[in-house]
């Protein structure tokens, strides 16, 4: 049924954001109160992504308000890192992929042919699931994006780089070798340290594919803080298979499965009374 | 079968793998051991008074004083050795009988005792350098007193039809005359007429070679090499790498990249003198790069005939870097020419320069390319500026050259052996560059 | 609407409300560049396609006015190759042919039995850390430039097949057939054996062992004779090439085939093994039969770079333009192609436009064509093998399909030898 509404659905879509909800929904169609009263900072509406004619996220319809931390959780699979990557086109690398449906940031629609990714991507962080420092020094690494952005001034970029090692909670671990190379770090400072890239940009949302999997209890413990901290200065969206880490640092959690929108609400509500039965029992350990 | 039998079949099936591995290695062995052993006599041996004479006249080496010193003392020693020749020469002329036992046979033998010890002075046989010097180096010097001391003489043939030949002393043949004490003074006094000292002599890399090869270093040859290889460098490296830069970050899979990739391996399959011809066919006599050979038209030839290897080596690097960096660039908002720019290339270059290293080696080593598009077997090292119109020496073909068309081929051992060293040298080195730097890359990669 | 975005720290790049969305000039100009770029690329990257063209372009049109001037003909049949004679050249070029073939076919049987067996040996018997050093012996092996060997061949080898000749040969039998021999009689023994009753077995092959000894012994002893009693009259010959070009292959077939043999994998050997196989059983009947279109591909890459070779053959051949008398004697001076090429450019050099000199593009026309014909072989042979695996493994996923692409880029290396 979804499918066949997404079918006659034409790829430009209005450029409003919509203030009222489709009506021909599946049953488990979520009901999203905490954010009906709210802006929202980055919507999808009816949004699939196909890879080569298969869909891994079918029909997604949420609102992620601005300036909040907001958990996708979901079994393996369940399309919940797709959905991640379709927010700044990092899925356009994969061969194949396609979208249908909308997506849409600030009201752009993020898939018209003129859109400037190279803008959007500026204005939409990443922090992937296993540290990716360049293979260059500290310092390199967290100058990288104002540097391609136009920054050249010495001092300039100093003051970004300390400016983002301290948000990131990593500046007195290595002010005094920030002309190290970053692979020298520890894997938790490592990821970290891409946070603190990721923040050199200054964008306005911030991904983060499952940030703390490949990290050891400590290392995920400060990423995590270090989430909190940044909440209320960007719209966050994390992705994690780790229920416990989205109860611990987020505001709103979604439920994915099977590349379909479960549930998406509070994360203390969704938590202790999901409405749908799939989300109780994923949350109950009986699949996943 | 006997279970026995079996595991006798299998100790004796890894014995003939293991025996394989040592025949290699023994190969290898082999085939280096002679040219490290001869090789070096380039660099150091025992040098004669002459080449520290040679080396003073020639290239103003030495101490002054000492050589005077030296030469005085020489002068003493050798002076009976001219007497008795003069006095022998002078006789023949007067004595008939002697001179049809003789006349034939002493203008050969002086000039043997000259080119061991050196003419006279002003008594030079010809213009010749060779014949202006005597023996410059004592391994030459003692085959050559051998041949004066010592005389082949005929007798007959032997049992498989091939001539037999005795060696006995000459001083026999000239029993009686006033040249018999000549031999045996030859003989005794070698090391004084002579005066052999150990010689480190490493401007053989960079003197020019004097008198086809017999005096002198391998100059011209070495710069040529260099020359030829910086230049295949320069063409090869920018295509390769920017071609396999369309491989790895553009090309799909379609049916051009498929015949892209036969059009590669072909070109890697082309024998490389077919490459040579090709230079000569379409560098020189068609698009005329340079009116005849010349460094820019072998460079061309031989930047094709790395760029395959090069090109591979590039993608190879490429595809090895993670996709992770990339993304990263991405995220950041780089645009794909600046993610490749700033992030892949800096990444794959150690895998790259790999690459380019060992196709460096590649190009010093090869000579078919060359042979009609570059090199030639005389001349002047090669000013920077007459790279597009001049043709040069190059290891490789002087190799050839020098130890199959040379006029005295067995009297250049050293020369030729010294620049078998310095290629094999050159290009063992650059290998061994690339094994270093590889294994860097892999330790970095694992940690 | 990006009010709530409010930066803490002084420093920010931030574009407040910079729109996502291109202009359409600006649109227009960004596919235009990136369009240019991709272009440019292409044209960068056609060019090592297009020089392969040219090669085959420039080689035919200078082989034409020969085959023009002279027909096929004379090229094809004829021994006789004068084309220095002003007055009657003659242009046969079928004992050069020979010479190529005969050389090439020496080389093999040094290469390939030597090559395959240290490539077992690598794969399958040497532990990782001999193998760390057996490897840079090959990468040295093949490092060295071909002039080098042709230098030695010339310089070392050729007076020590002229002096030592017989000698070496009769050694060499000895050291070759020796060991074989007496493994062919233990087996020999054991399989003839074997059916008899128990009581018989052991004295039955004590006896078939000692007759097959002596006959051996005996067979040996007059073969390595008369090698003993050879002359060789020149050390420059084909039998010197032969040898000197199969230790130049050697590292091209050790490399590609112990690539194949490692291709085969792990689950393969682990079978053989768990049916109580041993080490040379399984290499015989099950990796050696699973790797053989890779190890076909390495012979003809061997054989591409003994075809190829020009320094060596011309250094160490001897170069007479005849055909051995009695054809299989490997003891009298070939001519090679390749030797051919260079050894009369230089006097056709200053004829450009005789027949003499495009004669030698003729020559050059055979030997593109029959190293394309062998790139094509091995390709094909390699992508069978690529097929092959991939069936073996069947569904091993994501790994079966990475190895044995890698195995191919890794052939493909060494194509170039």
């Amino acid at each position: 049924m979804a499918s066949s509404a997404v079918a006659e659905r034409p790829k430009k879509m209005t450029t409003s954001v919509p203030t009222t909800r489709p009506t021909s929904r599946s049953p488990e169609t979520p009901q999203t109160p905490a954010v009906a009263g709210e802006v929202s900072h980055v919507a999808a509406e009816g949004f699939h992504v196909l890879y080569g004619g298969r869909p891994a996220v079918k029909s997604v319809t949420m609102n992620i308000p601005p300036g909040r931390v907001t958990a996708i959780i979901g079994p393996s699979g369940c399309g919940k890192s797709t959905f991640l990557r379709a927010i700044n086109r990092m899925n356009d690398l994969i061969p194949g992929c396609t979208v249908q449906g909308r997506l849409a940031l600030d009201g752009q629609d993020l898939y018209v042919p003129q859109l400037d990714v190279v803008a959007l991507r500026r204005k939409v962080g990443m922090v992937f699931q296993k540290p990716n420092p360049f293979p260059k020094s500290i310092f390199d690494n967290v100058a990288y994006g104002p540097r391609i952005h136009g920054i050249s001034s010495r001092t300039h970029l100093s003051e970004i780089v300390e400016q983002s090692l301290s948000r990131a909670g990593l500046w007195d671990e290595v002010k005094d070798r920030q002309h190290d190379n970053a692979l020298r770090l520890s894997g938790g400072q490592q990821q970290r340290l891409c946070i603190a890239r990721a923040l050199a940009v200054d964008p306005e949302v911030l991904l983060m594919d499952e940030p703390a999997s490949a990290l050891d209890p400590r290392s995920t413990a400060r990423v995590e803080e270090l989430i909190d901290e940044l909440s209320g200065q960007y719209t966050i969206i994390i992705v994690t298979h780790n229920m416990q880490q989205a109860a611990r640092v987020s505001e709103l959690t979604a439920f994915f499965y099977e590349g379909e929108l479960i549930e998406f609400g509070p994360t203390k509500e969704i938590f202790t009374k999901p409405r749908q039965e799939k989300t109780e029992a994923y949350i109950t350990g009986r699949f996943g | 079968m006997h279970l026995r039998t079996r595991k006798i079949i299998d100790r004796s099936a890894t014995g003939i793998g293991i025996l394989a591995i040592v025949v290699m290695t023994a190969a290898l062995v082999v085939l280096l051991a002679p040219i490290f052993a001869n090789g070096t006599g380039a660099f150091v041996f025992r040098g004669t008074a002459e080449f520290r004479k040679y080396q003073s006249d020639r290239f103003d080496r030495g101490d002054r004083e000492v050589l005077t010193t030296e030469k005085e003392t020489l002068r003493q020693v050798r002076q009976p050795v001219y007497d008795l020749l003069h006095k022998f020469e002078h006789q023949l002329k007067n004595d008939d009988d002697l001179d049809a036992r003789f006349g034939a046979e002493f203008p050969k033998l002086k000039r043997e005792v000259y080119r061991l010890i050196g003419p006279p002075p002003g008594e030079a046989l010809s213009r010749l350098e060779r014949d202006e010097y005597g023996a410059t180096r004592w391994d030459r010097a003692l085959v050559q007193a051998d041949s004066i001391v010592h005389v082949q003489e005929d007798r007959g043939l032997d049992s498989h039809g091939f001539s037999l030949k005795v060696e006995g002393p000459r001083a026999a043949r000239y029993k009686g005359t006033s040249l018999e004490p000549m031999f045996g003074y030859v003989e005794m006094h070698l090391a004084e007429l002579l005066r052999p000292q150990w010689t480190f002599y490493p401007q053989f890399l960079i003197d020019n070679p004097q008198d086809a090869n017999f005096f002198g270093g391998i100059g011209p040859a070495v710069l040529g090499t260099i020359y030829l290889t910086l230049g295949a460098i320069l063409f090869a490296v920018p295509m390769g790498v920017i071609t396999a830069i369309y491989l790895v970050e553009y090309a799909g899979q379609g049916r051009f990249i498929s015949l892209l990739r036969t059009c590669i391996s072909t070109l890697a399959g082309v024998p490389s003198i077919v490459f040579g011809l090709f230079g000569l066919a379409f560098f020189i006599n068609t698009i005329h790069v340079s009116p005849s050979k010349s460094v820019l038209a072998g460079s061309l030839t031989l930047g094709l005939l790395i760029l395959p290897t090069i090109i591979r080596a590039s993608e190879e690097a490429l595809r090895a870097v993670p996709l992770a960096y990339k993304e990263a660039a991405l995220s950041l908002g780089a645009g794909q020419w600046r993610t490749i720019l700033t992030v892949i290339l800096p990444a794959a270059l150690p895998g790259i320069l790999t690459g380019i290293i060992i196709s460096m080696g590649r190009a010093a080593g090869e000579t078919a390319p060359i042979i009609f598009t570059a090199a030639v077997s005389v001349g002047l090292g090669v000013k920077p500026w007459e790279v597009f119109t001049s043709p040069t020496q190059a290891l490789s073909w002087n190799i050839y050259n020098v130890s199959t068309e040379h006029e005295a081929v067995d009297q250049i051992r050293h020369v030729q052996y010294g620049m078998v060293l310095t290629l094999v040298v050159l290009v063992l080195a650059l290998n061994l560059t690339a094994v270093l730097l590889r294994a860097r890359i892999t330790r970095r990669l694992s940690g | 609407m990006t009010a709530f975005g409010q930066t803490s720290g002084k420093i920010s790049i931030r574009r407040q409300g910079g729109s996502l969305v291109l202009g359409q000039r600006a649109d227009r100009l960004r596919h235009a560049v990136a369009l240019l770029g991709r272009l440019i690329l292409l044209a960068i990257a056609s060019s090592s396609a297009l020089a392969v063209l040219f090669i085959f372009y420039f080689i035919i049109r200078d082989a034409i006015p020969f085959f023009h001037d002279n027909g096929l003909r004379e090229f094809f049949t004829s021994t006789h190759w004068y084309p220095s004679n002003a007055a009657a050249p003659e242009f046969g070029a079928l004992a050069i042919f020979y010479g190529t073939g005969m050389v090439t076919v020496g080389a093999i049987v040094v290469a390939v039995p030597l090559g395959v067996a240290a490539a077992v040996c690598l794969s399958d018997v040497l532990p990782f850390s001999v193998r760390q050093w057996v490897k840079p012996t090959v990468e040295i092996l093949a490092a060295i430039p071909s002039v080098v060997y042709g230098f030695f061949a010339l310089v070392v080898f050729a007076p020590l097949l002229q002096d030592k000749g017989g000698q070496a040969l009769s050694v060499a039998t000895w050291l070759l057939f020796g060991p074989l021999a007496a493994l062919a009689i233990l087996v020999v023994a054991d399989v003839s054996c074997g059916r008899l009753r128990e009581r018989f077995r052991n004295p039955a092959r004590a006896a078939v062992m000692i007759l097959l000894t002596l006959a051996a012994l005996a067979g040996l002893w007059k073969l390595s004779a008369a090698l003993a009693a050879i002359h060789i009259s020149s050390g420059t010959n084909a039998l010197n090439a032969s040898i000197i070009l199969g230790v130049m292959a050697l590292p091209t077939i050790v490399s590609v085939s112990e690539d194949a043999l490692t291709a085969a994998g792990r689950e393969l050997r682990e079978g053989s093994y768990a049916l109580g196989a041993t080490r040379a059983e399984t290499i015989l009947s099950v990796i050696i039969p699973a790797a053989s279109s890779g190890i076909m591909a390495a012979v003809i890459l061997g054989i591409m770079r003994a075809i190829g070779e020009t320094m060596v053959v011309l250094m160490a051949s001897g170069n007479a333009a005849q055909i051995p008398q009695p054809w299989y004697n490997f003891l009298s001076p070939v001519r090679t192609m390749t030797a051919t090429i260079v050894s009369d450019m230089g006097e056709a050099d200053q004829t450009t436009g005789s027949s003499r000199y495009h004669v030698l593009f003729a020559m050059a026309l055979c030997l593109l064509v029959v190293s394309f014909l062998a790139n094509l072989a091995s390709e094909w042979v390699v992508r069978r093998t690529v097929a092959k695996i991939s069936a073996v493994r069947g569904t091993g996923g994501g790994d079966a399909a990475s190895r044995p692409q890698g195995f191919m880029r890794r052939v493909w290396s060494w194509i170039g030898g």
